[in-house]
């Protein structure tokens, strides 16, 4: 169990890493470009993968195109992951990217399950608005507040 | 300050991205293996990338790369897909084991908070400094608790 959640909790420190190199990439050479090398060179360490691993015994026709589509969200989602991961932050960017695919979540779920979403739920849904507008109130400060700022640029000029 | 308010939701509609990717990625998992559903997504990513790209530069008479500075890009720029194609392998030993998938994604949250609290404040993967002030650590409460609500309030 422990070593579940280690492993759970070294994903998302994987995640962002990822996140991070592609962001670099971006500031250089543009979220396009980003989101192509991710995606060539992830298919790329796939291959060897999916050899190891095996062909799937299913048949690949009958499943529904909805199902094929992860990789057009994925290709678009990392070329805007990468444009406002060096606009935000890494901090702040995850937090917003996790907060609107949770509420987005919440929609599909209700259009999946054909149930309302229960009371714990909308509760979380409140719970993530406040935060999502207290970072709106943070960027507005933080954007005046030019201490962080001069000393982002000096470290920059050091390295 | 309009242009970070246009910047956030850009990163919140990407997290829809994200989700709906999840859900399209999921389905395609349970049909097959988690391995060929990602190697799939990243095979269809990159020509859609590569399209998208291709019509860009089209657009922009041969440069697409607006906003970007052109530098010097070491290698490692370059690879942010293998980390990401890890995260695959690693989603699914998590989820095997005794966890929950609820209990594993909220856990996978934290992990991404983490790392960019701690590369924001330390500027790892040369990510610039920012530093990060006590306002800052109550959004993280209010959208970590939020998450873990909406998480373990699910039906599913």
């Amino acid at each position: 169990m422990l070593f579940c959640m280690l492993i759970a909790l070294l994903n998302g420190l994987v995640i962002g890493a990822s996140r991070a190199i592609n962001g670099q990439l971006s500031g250089n050479a543009g979220p396009l470009q980003a989101s192509l090398w991710n995606h060539a060179v992830g298919f790329l360490l796939l291959c060897l993968l999916l050899a190891l691993n095996g062909w799937p015994h299913a048949a690949l026709a009958t499943i529904p195109l909805g199902a094929y589509l992860g990789g057009f969200y994925g290709a678009l989602f990392v070329a805007v992951n990468s444009f406002v991961f060096n606009r935000l932050g890494a901090m702040k960017a995850a937090l917003l990217v996790i907060g609107g695919q949770m509420l987005f979540a919440v929609v599909l779920d209700w259009q999946h399950q054909q149930t309302a979403p229960g009371v714990l739920r909308c509760a979380g849904v409140a719970v993530i608005l406040l935060g999502m507008y207290l970072s709106k109130t943070t960027v507005a400060s933080g954007a005046t507040a030019s201490p962080s700022t001069r000393d982002a640029n000096q470290v920059e000029n050091v390295v | 300050m309009l242009r970070q308010f246009k910047d956030g939701l850009l990163a919140i509609g990407g997290g829809a991205l994200l989700a709906l990717m999840i859900d399209s990625n999921s389905q395609l998992a349970m049909a097959t293996s988690p391995v060929f559903s990602s190697w799939l997504a990243h095979g269809v990513g990159a020509l859609v990338a590569l399209m998208v790209l291709s019509l860009a530069t089209g657009l922009r008479g041969g440069s697409a790369s607006r906003g970007a500075q052109p530098g010097h890009s070491p290698l490692w720029f370059y690879l942010g897909g293998i980390p990401g194609a890890f995260t695959v392998l690693l989603a699914a030993v998590a989820v095997n084991g005794r966890l929950s998938l609820a209990g594993a994604i909220a856990l996978m949250m934290v992990g991404q908070v983490v790392f960019g609290l701690v590369s924001d404040h330390f500027g790892l993967l040369r990510v610039p400094l920012r530093r990060v002030g006590s306002r800052d650590l109550l959004v993280v409460l209010c959208v970590l608790s939020g998450s873990v609500m909406v998480i373990f309030g699910g039906a599913r």
